[in-house]
């Protein structure tokens, strides 16, 4: 059976008594203790040279191929389909057509297709429920913003549906184009993936979407 | 702008994040020694040690979007590389290769400025800490070869400085009964 040290030598070998501190039956223990501190060999550990270029010359691979796999989505052609569906009980004659979702994997460039989301027409004459829809597994906070909330980040923030890791809301646009993009955690702007988008004029790309009474389609 | 060792991390961060790739050399440069110690003090193996640090590096640079605070880039680095440390030490335990069998261990072999029975010491210490768990090893490691007191092992790690202390205290205990024959 091993035999630990008394409490007072962990202490001192906490730093927190000296030898001297302890009582005299302690102190063989302490100065043993004290031999096995004094083996720990504090010498710095010096890497390779080269490590500096094998961690830079892995950093410009991946920074190349983060830009090439940037470049390939938003150039590739893509369809953005808009489906219209008619419910047969449509609540306040609201009619569910598709706006658009955006797939974000945090920190990456989304490389999935888009998918169709509903959209609803509203009671009101000259607006429709357009329903914004993104995946943000690991956002705190999401909102949308656009010209249609003179891009205010709070005025439109998305309620998280379940463990899922997707962000919605749905709001009453005025018949119109409006020019929009997600807010996640308050500080990054991200363009919906699943419509196309155009540069703001100050280095961003917001989505477009077209609201009509028929409807809404991204742009 | 160039390398410039005066810039504050997170300046280094954002500029890398806007674009400056090359920027990132900077922490590279100014990191690749300060976990040195730690990385192979915990592996029991310099080439180890090399290769965790390496790998934190990159996977920094990979998920630099991901660190909230960008002037605590520091201790953001610190627990990617604690993280690949335990990942490795996991590995290592699953193959049944305790750290003192490893051939390019970090213990003393020749000090110039130690008597054999002092080096004998050191080398049997080195082997020992490889017997203890992982959190034993590294509050040892980071308190005895770091240098650093419980409550900033606290800052560091998460864990808090009571628990530090029984992990530190077993440790104590474990060594003694391991080392029996060289103290």
């Amino acid at each position: 059976m091993s035999l630990g040290y008394h409490p007072l030598v962990k202490q001192l070998l906490d730093g927190e008594l000296s030898l001297a501190e302890l009582p005299p039956e302690l102190r063989a223990e302490g100065a043993e203790a004290l031999r096995l501190i004094g083996a720990v060999d504090r010498r710095p550990v010096v890497l390779s040279a080269a490590l500096d270029d094998r961690v830079m010359a892995v950093v410009r691979q991946h920074a190349a191929s983060r830009t090439r796999r940037a470049w390939h989505w938003l150039t590739a052609p893509r369809d953005v389909e808009l489906r219209l569906r008619l419910r047969p009980v449509v609540w306040a004659g609201a009619l569910a057509i598709a706006a658009g979702v955006a797939l974000l994997l945090l920190g990456r460039v989304p490389a999935s297709a888009p998918v169709p989301a509903s959209v609803a027409r509203s009671g009101a004459r000259d607006s429709v429920f357009v329903r914004f829809v993104l995946y943000a597994p690991g956002a705190r906070h999401v909102a949308v913003a656009g010209t249609f909330n003179q891009w205010d980040l709070n005025a439109a923030p998305l309620a998280r549906a379940g463990s899922s890791g997707v962000w919605t809301t749905t709001l009453a646009l005025p018949v119109g184009q409006h020019q929009y993009a997600f807010v996640v955690d308050g500080e990054r702007w991200v363009a919906d993936p699943a419509a196309p988008a155009i540069d703001d004029g100050f280095g961003r790309r917001n989505s477009m979407v077209a609201v009509t009474l028929r409807g809404a389609r991204t742009l | 702008m160039g390398l410039a060792g005066d810039a504050t991390d997170g300046e280094v961060v954002r500029a890398v994040l806007g674009g400056e790739v090359e920027r990132y050399a900077v922490l590279v440069h100014r990191y690749r020694d300060r976990y040195a110690r730690y990385a192979a003090r915990m592996l029991g193996s310099l080439d180890a040690g090399e290769d965790a640090v390496q790998d934190a590096l990159v996977r920094a640079f990979d998920r630099l979007a991901d660190c909230r605070e960008p002037d605590k880039f520091a201790g953001w680095l610190f627990l990617i590389l604690r993280n690949r440390c335990y990942a490795e030490r996991r590995r290592q335990q699953r193959e049944g290769r305790p750290l003192d069998e490893r051939d390019d261990g970090v213990a003393a072999a020749d000090r110039p400025d130690g008597t054999y029975e002092q080096t004998e010491r050191m080398r049997a210490l080195e082997r020992s800490l490889g017997h203890l768990t992982p959190e034993q090893r590294e509050v040892f490691v980071l308190k005895h070869m770091e240098g650093l007191a419980y409550d900033e092992i606290a800052g560091r790690t998460g864990a808090t400085v009571a628990s530090l202390k029984m992990r530190m205290h077993r440790a104590y205990d474990r060594l003694r009964d391991l080392m029996k024959e060289h103290l």
